[in-house]
């Protein structure tokens, strides 16, 4: 028996016997023959996303370019949905202040910046100071006047 | 997609001359028969890989075959950087370890038989004569036994010590084949060859 750890003689000369081991004969005379028949029938094609990663395996530089516009993509989605988030609920808010009362109202006017429509007070204010200035009568404006959307009306019988 | 018939001897021994360079590029363009010299030239080396590895010849006809049609197919992508014997091997390997790994511990040997000219090696003689503990071990056996011990490595231990003690390669084209650095390829080897002496220790002088 071996009895040096570093020593492999004994076991390399036993090695050696698995170089004898052969397949059986004519075997590597057909082999080739199978294998392009196998090529010729279309066998290991790659399937499409197969081919989608063979493309990034061997071209980094486009797997870093569509990894970037994804990112770039999904970054400036994030940015715009924050941007518009807040108008949208503010306009929200404004829909259905009339279930609130005028606080949310106001609120929503202040996140947004925008004016908020005329319902603060609708549920009737008696400090006169909050009082909102009244809004211009429909019947003191001049019919002639262009900018109003309001047509007069005629009663009269059509001839 | 070009399919010819095997090439005759004498053109295949011309051939042999044509470097595989020129063949690679030949069947990057889909010449089938450069693709079939290629086959020829690296299929025992293939075959035995990965037979040595498996243990089983059914396995490694499979393997072998799957190999060479993957690296037809990853061809066009082939560029050159190493050479076409190193990047085959690798196909092989990858493929055979991924083989290995989903069979996990299922060992089901197949073996080839050994050719009458293992009776004639001297060493293998000495091996089997009656200075052998177990001299009624017969040379068939042995290869059992041996194969045995070989399927206890570890698939990267037993990958370095097919590729260096049985089919001869350096620890630098294993290293490339492996795709680690020869340090590692020594260690592996040494810690294989121990192992291996330990489980075949009643059959070693």
């Amino acid at each position: 028996m071996n009895s040096d750890p570093g020593d492999f003689d004994s076991l390399l000369k036993l090695m050696a016997l698995k170089r004898h081991e052969q397949p059986p004969p004519g075997y590597f005379n057909r082999l080739p023959g199978k294998i392009l028949d196998r090529i010729e029938r279309g066998e290991g094609q790659p399937r499409f996303w197969e081919k989608f990663v063979t493309t990034f395996a061997f071209r980094p530089a486009m797997a870093y370019a569509s990894v970037l516009a994804a990112f770039s993509a999904l970054t400036f989605s994030v940015i715009y949905s924050v941007k518009t988030q807040p108008q949208d609920s503010a306009q929200n808010l404004f829909k259905n202040s009339w279930r609130t009362g005028g606080s949310d109202a106001a609120y929503a006017s202040q996140l947004s910046g925008f004016e908020p429509l005329h319902v603060i007070n609708w549920m009737g204010n008696t400090n006169s100071s909050n009082a909102e200035p009244a809004l211009p009568s429909l019947f003191d404006a001049n019919p002639r006047d262009r900018n109003l959307l309001v047509a007069p009306v005629s009663f009269a019988s059509p001839p | 997609m070009t399919r010819l018939p095997a090439p005759e001897p004498q053109l295949a021994e011309e051939t042999e001359e044509i470097g595989d360079r020129v063949l690679v590029r030949r069947a990057q363009q889909e010449d089938m028969r450069a693709y079939d010299l290629l086959v020829r030239r690296y299929q025992e080396r293939v075959y035995a890989t990965v037979y040595h590895m498996t243990s089983n010849h059914e396995d490694a006809n499979d393997l072998t075959q799957e190999t060479f049609i993957k690296a037809f197919r990853a061809l066009k992508s082939f560029k050159g950087d190493s050479s076409f014997y190193t990047w085959i091997y690798r196909i092989a390997v990858n493929k055979t370890i991924n083989f290995l790994k989903q069979r996990k511990n299922r060992v089901l040997m197949s073996l080839n038989d050994v050719d009458f000219n293992a009776e004639n090696d001297p060493d293998l003689v000495a091996l089997v004569s009656d200075k052998n503990p177990r001299r009624d071990l017969n040379l068939s056996e042995l290869q059992e036994k041996l194969n045995d011990a070989m399927q206890k490595l570890s698939e990267h231990h037993r990958m370095v010590v097919t590729l260096h003690d049985v089919q001869g390669l350096s620890h630098e084209e294993i290293g490339k084949i492996m795709d680690c650095n020869i340090g590692t390829v020594r260690s592996r080897l040494f810690y294989a060859r121990q192992q291996m002496q330990a489980y075949l220790s009643d059959y070693l002088k």
